[in-house]
């Protein structure tokens, strides 16, 4: 699984998405024809365990005449947000595996002329009113679905270290040269931890903080993998990563001890994905109905366990296994940006705190 | 064809029938040079100064053309101390009390020279990790060319061919062997525990030092490989006379083989400082942001962060520094003499007793001491490369065998189930060893004909040869990423043409032409010296008793160059085998994947199979480098 990050802006809900919305082309009638799925390499990659041949085959199932065609661009949506800004085709219908961050950093580089993604009119997404309103991304164009969420949080070896509980924890000698973190530029997890520091510190104490943590010897990967298999290789006692790590320990035989989970301030960062229909494309009813489908609490169930993640929709509508339910955590208190608040902010935020890291 | 055969098609002397075939061969080869030239130029300029260029040309993008510049070399993050040297470039006399009051910071103590702080900058710290890498790799390089070029001994012939593997490999494979070999629970622990060594903590308490061994276990075999090639040329008479003469060993070492030697080790370090100030991967993967080089900043600003204006200017802020580098280089190989192409020392045996090598009983047992005191040396040597290059690998192919409890097929399984009923958008093994080895015999026939018409033109004189061959030499100097960058949006997404088309190249062709691009520099460089040393009147002989001048060129310069262009075959055969970042951005049909690629996909939560696949890659390659070494020898000697 590519864990990629990202959040909520709690309060601007679901009901907004309503203003505004753009009428159906055609409607009425079976669907057909090939929907091309965008998304990340580890949605499909492997048939047993990833949500992608689950959904495929089961959409498949429901409509006679559909084909669902998976791509996975390289470099994720900045590929299409690339071909965008050179006038070249972007060969898919939907986008599956966005984030905030992504949103915004889209709007950013494109401009208010180019789009490239369409509003999604809900009216035709039923499923949609089950969402949890804390996990809606707060785009003002309604053009994102959430349908799964991590949380960001430690993992630590209980048998090297006590459980870190503040953010004030991690730059205590007990805590010297313990921490492996990610680059917030490349990694979702990276930057999820970045944003949740700016969350507790402010945008005047954070780059202190990271001071503090680099003089305490936080070591800072390129990409979550990296930083998780440097921690796998014990070559750390702590990471930042989700939450739903006990999960894969589990089914991977590791040790419970080393796959502990710490919820910082008795937090954790929430990092939905969504979903979100490309502008232009013939196949806006056919996405619709595939959205409604990704949303029924049957596939969210599925998803959650094949892409250890939470669901979207509201527990009453998800049975979830059992081995799910245990192993699998949900901070006390989630926190997380909405796309307001990281609209003009992100990109300077991260580049300071790069420079701050990399100064030499 | 050679003439032998010529002369025996005929059945008999030369007449006047087989001069004029002479003549319509001679024609045709002589349109076909042209061709190659022509078509040499077009790939250059469409899959190399074009990307580059549209890169190159958002560094221009702002309101005046240069306030980029400005902007990023007036900022002491990128240029340290010499920000306030480009912020007011006529204070002289305040930069040279500032250098006075810097070196009046400087104590000599008991713990050596202690010395102010001095704030290098992104620029400074990347040249600072180069010039580091570039020493440990000629230092633990050179040995080896020493014991492959003097001694004898079985399976040398193998292990020269392997030195070229590492090249190979993708950065993050060898990132993680690394990890697995000399991490806190790494391979190298494990053992010093058995001998009762408490755990080091190599990568945990000096990241920088490891980032420096990551890129020797790069470039110290293309140090070796240069400089053994270079060293089995050598004129060896010249020694022995100049031993006759009365010169002692180390003498002759320094007067006669060092001054031939010089141009290949010079090269070595050249190439080796030019990809390790463009490093990322292994900086990335290893060192994190905190060693963050140039490149690192760029390869964020492009791919992550889509801010292309401060991307493009550090890029031809590189490429600017990079082609500085080279054409110094340059002038200092034109300056060189030119080596007279010798058949190199004569081979001792590694093994056996030194009275069997040495000429004469009575000087065998004064020379017995001495001999083994090299051999010790080498033994020496040896522990430090095994433990350097096979512990990686060895770490890595371990993983790809083994899982939390032990011995397992597992991952191997995966690769034949994935094999046998993989989607079709899935990376299958199979295909991408088929593309890796297509793309690359490929390669190597389009990127030998270029870099020899490369270097043909580019063997002249003076200053402007110096010039046309900086020129040429651009894929070094432009990093990776930039370049992949370049064709993504130029070629991939396409450029848009009058009356509504599109151009457009994707899948295998443009895979290759990409590798052949990245790959001719290395047959330029392993054949333009030999080129240039060749004695001009052979050629002239040639030419007086009536040979064309394109006869001349193939029966007398490129027989002399053969084997600078073997061995340019061989690094564009590596090269094509282990490129990454543009054959991934290629690559975008689903069939046009490559070893690599595979890896790079598979590393994911499936540590396992990625090694397995790396072991795979590693594999394959390794055969293939022996076979292309062994046919390239039989080019050499027929």
């Amino acid at each position: 699984m590519r864990r990629r990050a990202f959040l909520s802006g709690a309060g601007s809900v679901g009901a907004l998405s309503l203003a505004g919305c753009l009428t159906q082309v055609g409607g009425g009638g079976e669907p057909s024809g090939t929907l091309t799925v965008a998304t990340y390499e580890s949605f499909v990659d492997s048939p047993s365990s990833s949500p992608g041949a689950w959904i495929k085959d089961n959409f498949e199932a429901e409509y006679d005449d559909v084909t669902v065609e998976y791509v996975t661009p390289e470099n994720g949506v900045t590929n299409y947000v690339q071909r965008r800004q050179q006038g070249a085709s972007v060969d898919a219908d939907v986008y599956v595996g966005l984030n905030v961050d992504d949103l915004v950093t889209i709007d950013a580089t494109l401009g208010d002329d180019t789009r490239l993604f369409r509003e999604i009119d809900r009216d035709f997404v039923p499923n949609a009113e089950h969402l949890r309103p804390e996990l809606e991304f707060g785009d003002p164009r309604s053009r994102v679905l959430p349908y799964d969420t991590g949380y960001i949080s430690l993992v630590y070896d209980e048998g090297e270290v006590d459980e870190p509980t503040t953010f004030a924890d991690l730059t205590d000698p007990a805590y010297e040269d313990a921490l492996l973190a990610q680059n917030a530029q490349s990694a979702d997890s990276g930057q999820a931890f970045l944003l949740w520091t700016i969350n507790e510190f402010g945008t005047d104490g954070y780059l202190d903080y990271w001071r503090d943590l680099q003089a305490n010897g936080v070591r800072i990967l390129g990409s979550w993998w990296e930083a998780y298999s440097a921690y796998l290789e014990s070559q750390r006692p702590m990471v930042v990563s989700y939450s739903t790590d006990q999960v894969f320990a589990n089914v991977d035989d590791l040790p419970m001890s080393r796959h502990q989970i710490g919820f910082l301030e008795d937090q954790g960062y929430a990092n939905p994905e969504g979903m979100a229909v490309v502008e232009g494309t013939d196949n806006v009813d056919l996405a619709t109905d595939f959205f409604d489908f990704m949303l029924r609490g049957e596939t969210q169930a599925e998803i959650a366990v094949r892409n250890v993640q939470f669901p979207a929709v509201t527990d009453d509508q998800v049975d979830l296994e059992d081995s799910f339910a245990q192993y699998a955590f949900r901070p006390p208190e989630p926190v997380s940006f909405g796309y307001e608040e990281l609209e003009g902010n992100l990109s300077g935020w991260v580049e300071e705190w790069a420079r701050t890291i990399a100064s030499n | 064809m050679s003439r032998g055969e010529r002369g025996d098609g005929t059945g008999g002397g030369p007449s006047a029938d087989d001069g004029k075939r002479a003549v319509s061969t001679d024609r045709a080869l002589r349109g076909l040079a042209v061709a190659a030239t022509v078509v040499t130029a077009f790939v250059l300029l469409l899959v190399l100064y074009f990307p580059v260029g549209l890169v190159f040309a958002e560094a221009f993008g702002g309101a005046r053309p240069f306030d980029s510049f400005v902007t990023t070399l007036t900022d002491p993050f990128y240029t340290g101390v010499l920000a306030e040297v480009f912020a007011r470039p006529l204070a002289v006399g305040y930069h040279v009390d500032n250098v006075l009051s810097w070196f009046g910071g400087v104590s000599v103590g008991l713990d050596g020279i202690d010395t102010p702080p001095l704030r290098k900058g992104l620029f400074g710290f990347t040249a600072y990790q180069a010039a580091l890498s570039t020493v440990a790799s000629v230092a633990i390089g050179l040995p080896g060319a020493y014991v492959l070029a003097n001694f004898e001994f079985r399976g040398r012939r193998t292990l020269r061919s392997l030195t070229i593997v590492p090249f190979v490999l993708p950065g993050i494979m060898v990132a993680s062997g690394f990890y697995a070999a000399f991490g806190p629970t790494g391979l190298l622990n494990d053992t010093l525990a058995l001998v009762g060594v408490g755990p080091q903590q190599l990568i945990e308490t000096n990241p920088l030092f490891v980032v420096i061994l990551a890129h020797a276990f790069y470039n110290a075999p293309l140090v070796t490989r240069v400089a053994t090639a270079a060293w089995e040329s050598v004129d060896y008479r010249a020694v022995e006379t100049a031993r006759s003469l009365g010169a002692s060993r180390r003498r002759a070492f320094r007067d006669v083989v060092l001054p031939q030697l010089r141009p290949a080790i010079a090269t070595g370090a050249l190439l080796t400082f030019l990809f390790t100030f463009l490093t990322f991967p292994i900086v990335l993967a290893i060192g994190g942001l905190e060693l963050a080089t140039v490149e690192v900043w760029v390869y964020h600003r492009l791919t992550e962060t889509l801010a292309f204006e401060e991307a493009a200017t550090l890029a031809v802020l590189e490429t600017v520094i990079s082609l500085g580098v080279t054409y110094a280089y340059l002038r200092y190989e034109s300056a060189q003499r030119a080596a007279s192409p010798g058949d190199g020392p004569p081979r001792e045996p590694l093994f056996g007793r030194a009275s069997d090598v040495a000429g004469s009983p009575a000087v065998g047992s004064r020379l017995a001491g001495l001999l083994d005191g090299r051999r010790l040396a080498i033994a020496g040597y040896a522990v430090v490369v095994f433990v350097l290059f096979v512990g990686p690998l060895a770490a890595m192919v371990l993983e790809g065998f083994t899982d939390g409890s032990g011995f397992t097929l597992r991952h191997y399984e995966f690769l034949l189930q994935r094999q046998a009923t993989g989607a079709s958008f899935q990376t299958k093994p199979l295909p991408a060893i088929r593309n890796s080895l297509l793309f690359a015999v490929a390669t190597v026939a389009v990127a030998v004909p270029m870099g020899l018409v490369v270097s043909v033109a580019s063997t002249g004189e003076g200053r402007w040869r110096s010039l046309l061959e900086t020129a040429t030499m651009l894929p070094f100097a432009v990093s990776g990423i930039v370049f992949g960058i370049g064709l993504l949006r130029g070629l991939v997404f396409g450029v848009s043409l009058a009356g509504g088309w599109r151009f457009v190249i994707t899948g295998g062709v443009a895979i290759v032409a990409a590798h052949a691009v990245a790959a001719y520099p290395f047959v330029v460089r392993n054949v333009a010296p030999q080129l240039a040393g060749i004695d001009h009147r052979l050629v002239e002989s040639a030419r007086s008793l009536g040979a064309s001048r394109v006869r001349a060129f193939l029966d007398v310069e490129l027989r002399l160059a053969a084997t600078g262009l073997v061995a340019g075959a061989a690094f564009a055969f590596a090269i094509s085998i282990g490129e990454f970042d543009s054959t991934v951005i290629l690559a975008s049909d689903a069939g046009s994947y490559t070893m690599p690629v595979a890896v790079e996909r598979y590393l994911g939560r499936r540590f396992g199979p990625a090694m397995a696949m790396g072991t795979v890659l590693l594999v394959v390659t390794a055969a293939s480098f022996v076979v292309v070494d062994r046919l390239g020898g039989r080019v050499e000697r027929g």
